[in-house]
């Protein structure tokens, strides 16, 4: 059934954010990152290429990465999200936040809550990436500043340390 | 009092990390007005055409539409035509659009999809008019001239003398140094070196897009952008709306990224007519295909010859090179004479030739990318260099050696003497490159050198607050764009007034509340904004000592300040306990003021730069030789910094340029036809990632206090996109490859390796120009 | 921007296809959305209304069917690049699937949607084609199987009907000697070209070949000619240089950003060389 341009038709969702339940509505058009940002005040993830190259939209829906320019708010129902304002806890930084933070791997800042959250995701499903597979994965997401070698750097601090402190 | 102070030479966490990796860092996206609305950008289809009707009642009519911009909205306006150097460029399309993605109208509406379901209710027709979309056609006897230049005014920010345009051409620049013995220096060479070459447009691609929310408070406008040079863009914007500069406010949040491709004025002034216009504020937002036709670097037609004796002397260099400007000028004159500037190269020659012109074209108008100038020309004049070296028997670092020019020595006529001890530093670039080892087979090694002139106009000044509470704040306005000049300069201010960095914020750039700053860019933060900040910082220094000595009545001479604290022996007090004793309360300031600016009546172009930017760079490469795809082994940068304020972000800066060159060198391209980007997306516009990375790279710094900022300190972060390019020219040529065009993407490297190489194409002495110039009887 | 739409999510393949012949024109079949989505905000095509295929069950399983492996087409690539199953029968799929694009669009993306957008420059499909795959669309009306062949018919364009949906991918499981190999060459975020080699060895010799191009042309093509010079031919250096030269010959690319006609016929010869070669060392089904 056609519905006029005026009447939108909203679906009720349920969501936990950053660990935090929601419950709103939604228009079916609307874009993950928008309600991220412009519902939510989470404006960390950011809008750059917009169609899902660049990897500076990225958020986690149940852990796993998605570009949320290109994601519908729809999809995240019943979902958990994570966004880098989800990161670390009790107004203390993620080891690998502070990794970046001592290595040097943030420059313009842009590129950065999409990358933290893309590494984050791949080291839950696999701790102990090799140089190879760290630059392969993180191929989908671009940095114009930095050159990526501190990056990888603090991504290997990051797991150094956290070995260390499991070991 | 056991904190660190951080100063020169350390390597401070950055002073902005913490919000950037938590997600509270704020650019002009993130920020929100009350009232405010969503603007969107009609944009020409066509890159030359009349507009013959352009109706957008039905936009009007759309429920929450609240304005539409078009030409005849600015008419009121007593010059409504902007830009730094020429003021060429109208605000949206009045009759005529010059480029595909002109602006010709903008709507703002409360959301954004309105907005875009508004562009498309509005109605424009157009009528072609001829195409004059690349340099040849736009050089052309008899071309259509896309601007009647006789109208045009010199912007405000020229800076390169009278010069008027004149048919398609928006800029002439040339560089002569004996001249008269040019042709037969030519004819004298036991070797003569010569081609033709091209190289490309490539867009500057800074993350966050160029951003602007325009807010009219009656007669005054403020503007939150994501612009560079916050105090040029009020200047122009008070200049197109009939204001004085001190009712216009620029702010600048953090920038992500920059480039150049956010340097003078950009969305700046449609954003704040369409808020005129809607009497609300508007943010406009770019998309990056919107970006793309923004700006650009400009590309290039080059020639080239270079004569030497047989030993490998270097005689004389002749150039003649076309810059593609675009529609309209932005930076294009300025480009135009840094090319100039670079393409002798550092040699010593007798005799120098340099013509440059930036031409007018149907295609989106070039601006300032990083190391513009030097990183068109480097690779040429290097390649030339090593041909005179392989048919001279030299090696490639000696006949450098032979030929760099030493300090002191003249670098362009008139033009400051070079500053940088060149043949150290390539000596360093050696040992960095293993340059005598042998190499594995089917590996080729390159070095380039070259000079950027940097520094622009030299004006810059500084506030220092040191408050009560012993905090500080740094009042500049360089705009941070990832390169860490707030972390930099809190640690020169940090370095004389003994304060922890941490104790110093640097707010961003607010023309209300931060003072002059004339650019960020051109590598001049560190040297120029720096230089300001510390003399801003000696000044509360000053002020500190002779705050103690009157409290303890003493001679300011047997003070010092150390750790937070004005010292007399072992004695100490610190700020606050100072302040307390002096003011008599838990309260007052001090403020210290610095500023620098060139001696009396100078920074002129021509008897600068401010100082030589050093390009030096080395790499290792292999080819595929069945797909032609190359494989950069190894990368080596050498940042000559006079004082190295901090080791850490300058090795971050050069390797993220260098990654920018091996993008600019091997796949970045813009690929127009007929006026119209064909690959203006990031699906079809690589960017370089983690996969394109080289196997090695090695930052080197050489500090040899020369420079002319606090410590012998001077500006680093571009040369890497000069000379890694031309560097990874060098090594193809290392290995018989031996291109002309850039970028050295597969297809072409396969193609150079079927045919013979080096198969030079003769100079002809076009000097249609040089004649046209006499005939108007001006001299330059 | 996105325009307005609605969204329904039918719980069988049938109630989709209903969908979608109700709504005709203004509806599409929606799953990961990586491609459709990108197109409708880019205002290239606008669809009122949404079929949510993720909400009929099952449609993302993979197994074994008799002497098939069936994927689903609603499994992701990422879903594909991790499966167990999927890396003992064919390492060189999974391979593949893991080397689409980046992980978010793996993590959304379907090997469904990516065959049904018909992108020319497709990974997946080129495979498919060389191993032999067929697909199975249904409707409300039934099923139908074609082979991959059969479904490619234009840039964007396939056999598939507007009310049909596509219910599954057999690859027909293959002995132990057969040898298989993808190579591609990406310069952009899409791969420039493709080639996908399927050998049936016996005794040293070729039995069969089966050789597929992509991305350079408008659907992916079998090299039939290059096959024909493979067959009952030693694995040689010769023979496979043979090989990729009518590869080479027989593909007819169109200049574009990507690259020249002549470059791109070049790519496809030293790809096709390159597949030769590699297949010989993979075997079909062993974990690699």
């Amino acid at each position: 059934m056609l519905r006029g341009a005026d009447e939108r038709m909203r679906i009720p969702i349920r969501l936990s954010v950053n660990g935090q339940n929601v419950e709103t509505l939604i228009e079916p058009r609307e874009l993950l990152l928008d309600f991220l940002r412009d519902r939510l005040g989470l404006l960390g993830a950011k809008r750059s290429c917009d169609m899902q190259v660049c990897g500076t939209c990225t958020v986690l829906v149940g852990g796993v990465p998605v570009s949320a320019c290109c994601t519908l708010a729809y999809e995240a129902r019943d979902q958990e999200i994570t966004t880098v304002e989800g990161l670390g806890g009790d107004g203390k930084l993620h080891a690998l936040q502070r990794a970046f933070v001592a290595h040097a791997a943030v420059q313009c800042g842009f590129c950065t809550p999409g990358m933290l959250l893309s590494i984050v995701a791949l080291l839950e499903q696999n701790p102990h990436p090799d140089r190879e597979e760290l630059r392969r994965y993180l191929s989908g997401n671009l940095c114009r500043c930095t050159g990526y070698w501190n990056i990888l750097e603090a991504v290997e601090a990051a797991m150094r340390e956290s070995e260390a402190e499991a070991g | 009092m056991t904190e660190q102070t951080v100063g020169v030479g350390a390597n401070a966490t950055r002073v902005d990390a913490e919000e950037k990796v938590n997600g509270k860092a704020r650019f002009a996206g993130d920020l929100v007005l009350p009232g405010m609305l969503h603007g969107k950008v009609l944009r020409s289809p066509l890159p030359h055409a009349r507009i013959t009707r352009i109706d957008t009642a039905q936009a009007q009519a759309l429920t929450g539409v609240v304005a539409v911009l078009t030409g005849q909205d600015i008419q009121d306006l007593s010059s409504p035509r902007y830009g730094h150097a020429i003021k060429d460029r109208p605000i949206v399309a009045v009759d005529v659009v010059r480029f595909a993605g002109e602006p010709v109208a903008a709507v703002a509406a409360v959301d954004g999809a309105t907005a875009d379901e508004a562009l498309g209710l509005i109605e424009v027709e157009y009528s072609d008019l001829p195409l004059v979309d690349t340099l040849d056609k736009a050089l052309a006897d008899g071309a259509p001239r896309l601007h009647e230049v006789e109208s045009l005014q010199l912007g405000l920010f020229h800076g390169l003398g009278g010069f008027q345009p004149y048919d398609n051409i928006c800029y002439y620049h040339k560089i002569r140094q004996a001249d008269d013995g040019l042709e037969p220096a030519f004819e004298r060479a036991a070797i003569v070196v010569q081609g033709e070459y091209t190289f490309p447009a490539v867009y500057q691609y800074a993350m966050e897009t160029h951003t602007v929310i325009a807010a009219w408070e009656g007669k005054s406008l403020n503007v939150w952008a994501s612009c560079q040079h916050p105090y040029l863009v009020r200047a122009e914007l008070a200049d197109l709306f009939d204001l004085r500069p001190s009712q216009v406010r620029v702010i600048v949040p953090y920038l992500g990224g920059g480039f150049g491709s956010k340097s003078y004025t950009k969305m700046e002034p449609i954003t704040a007519a369409l808020a005129r216009k809607a009497g609300r504020p508007v943010r406009i937002a770019n998309r990056v295909d919107e970006s793309m036709v923004t700006t650009r670097r400009h590309n290039m037609k080059c020639r080239m010859r270079t004569g030497a004796t047989a030993e490998g002397r270097l005689v004389a260099r002749e150039v003649m090179f076309w810059l593609d400007t675009g529609a309209y000028a932005d930076n294009g004159p300025r480009v135009v004479a840094t090319a100039a500037d670079a393409a002798p190269g550092p040699y010593r020659w007798e005799h120098v030739w340099v013509d440059g012109w930036g031409v007018y074209t149907n295609r989106p108008p070039a601006g300032s990318y990083r190391a513009f100038g030097a990183a068109h020309l480097q690779w040429i004049g290097e390649s030339q260099v090593d041909e005179v070296a392989r048919r001279a028997g030299l090696d490639r670092l000696v006949i450098r050696e032979q030929n760099l020019l030493r300090p002191g020595e003249q670098v362009r006529p008139g033009g400051k003497p070079l500053d940088a001890d060149l043949v150290s530093d390539v000596r360093k670039l050696a040992a960095a490159l293993d340059w005598g080892s042998p190499k594995p087979p089917g590996v080729g090694r390159g070095v380039s050198v070259g000079l950027l002139a940097a520094g622009a106009h030299p004006v810059s000044s500084a506030v220092v607050r040191l408050e009560a509470d012993g905090t500080a704040a740094l009042l500049v306005s360089s705009t941070e764009m990832g390169q860490g000049v707030r972390t930099v300069l809190s640690q020169l201010v940090s370095q004389e007034i003994a304060l922890p960095i941490d104790r110093i914020r640097v707010p961003g750039g607010d023309t209300w509340m931060t003072p002059y700053d004339r650019s960020t860019g051109a590598s001049r933060s560190t040297t120029i904004a720096g230089m300001a900040a510390h003399r801003a910082a000696l000044d509360v220094r000053d002020q500190l000592l002779h705050m103690a000595g009157q409290v303890w009545n003493v001679s300011p001479n047997h003070l010092s300040l150390r750790a937070a604290a004005v010292w007399k022996g072992e004695e100490f007090l610190p700020y606050p306990e100072l302040f307390k004793r002096y003011f008599g309360l838990a309260g007052g300031e001090i403020v210290g003021t610095g500023r620098v600016q060139p001696e009396l009546g100078e920074g002129s172009y021509a008897a600068g730069p401010y100082f030589w930017e050093v390009c030096l760079g080395g790499a290792e490469v292999e080819v595929d030789a069945d797909t032609g795809r190359v494989h950069v082994r190894r990368l080596v940068s050498v940042a000559d910094v006079g004082q190295a304020v901090n080791p850490r972000l300058i090795e971050a800066q050069e390797m993220g340029a260098t990654l920018q060159g091996l993008g600019n060198a091997l796949f970045e391209e813009m690929i127009f036809s007929d006026g119209q980007l064909l690959n203006g997306t990031l699906l079809d516009y690589h960017i370089p990632t983690t996969e394109d990375m080289p196997d090695a790279f090695d930052s080197v710094l050489a500090e040899n206090e020369d420079g002319p900022g606090p410590y012998g300190l001077k500006g680093v972060g571009e040369g890497a996109l000069a000379a890694v390019p031309a560097a990874i020219a060098n090594a193809l040529a290392d290995l018989g490859i031996h291109l002309t065009e850039m970028p050295f993407t597969p297809e072409r490297v396969w193609r150079a390796m079927q045919r013979d190489p080096m198969n030079a194409i003769p100079l002809t002495p076009d000097r249609r120009h040089h004649k046209r110039m006499n005939q108007h009887g001006r001299e330059y | 921007m996105l325009r307005e739409f609605q969204i329904h999510q039918p719980d069988t393949v049938e109630a989709a296809s209903t969908l979608l012949a109700e709504y005709g024109l203004e509806a599409a079949p929606y799953a990961g959305g990586t491609e459709l989505l990108l197109i409708m905000k880019e205002g290239l095509v606008q669809y009122r209304h949404l079929v949510d295929l993720k909400t009929i069950p099952g449609l993302n399983d993979l197994g074994l069917e008799g002497e098939a492996l069936v994927i689903g087409p609603l499994a992701t690539h990422r879903q594909l690049e991790r499966s167990t199953l999927l890396r003992q029968h064919l390492p060189v799929l999974a391979e593949l699937e893991a080397g689409i694009a980046n992980a978010r669009v793996r993590a959304a993306g379907t090997l469904g949607g990516n065959l049904c957008f018909a992108e020319p420059h497709s990974d997946p499909a080129t495979f498919l084609m060389a191993w032999g795959a067929s697909l199975v669309l249904g409707s409300a009306a039934g099923r139908r199987e074609l082979p991959v062949e059969d479904f490619f018919l234009d840039v964007l364009q396939t056999a598939r009907e507007p009310e049909e949906i596509l219910t599954a991918v057999r690859l027909p499981l293959r002995p132990t000697t057969v040898r298989c190999s993808y190579q591609r060459f990406r310069l952009h975020e899409r791969p420039t070209a493709t080639v996908a080699a399927v050998l049936e060895l016996q005794d040293g010799v070729i039995a069969s070949a089966r050789l597929a191009l992509g991305g350079v042309s408008p659907v992916p093509r079998r090299a039939s000619e290059a096959e024909a010079v493979l067959r009952d031919q030693p694995l040689d250096e010769e023979v496979f240089a043979a090989a990729a030269a009518e590869a080479g010959r027989a593909a007819d690319p169109v200049s574009d950003i990507y690259g020249s006609a002549e470059y791109k016929r070049h790519l496809v010869a030293v790809l096709t060389r390159r597949a030769l070669e590699a297949a010989v060392d993979h075997p079909a089904g062993e974990i690699v």
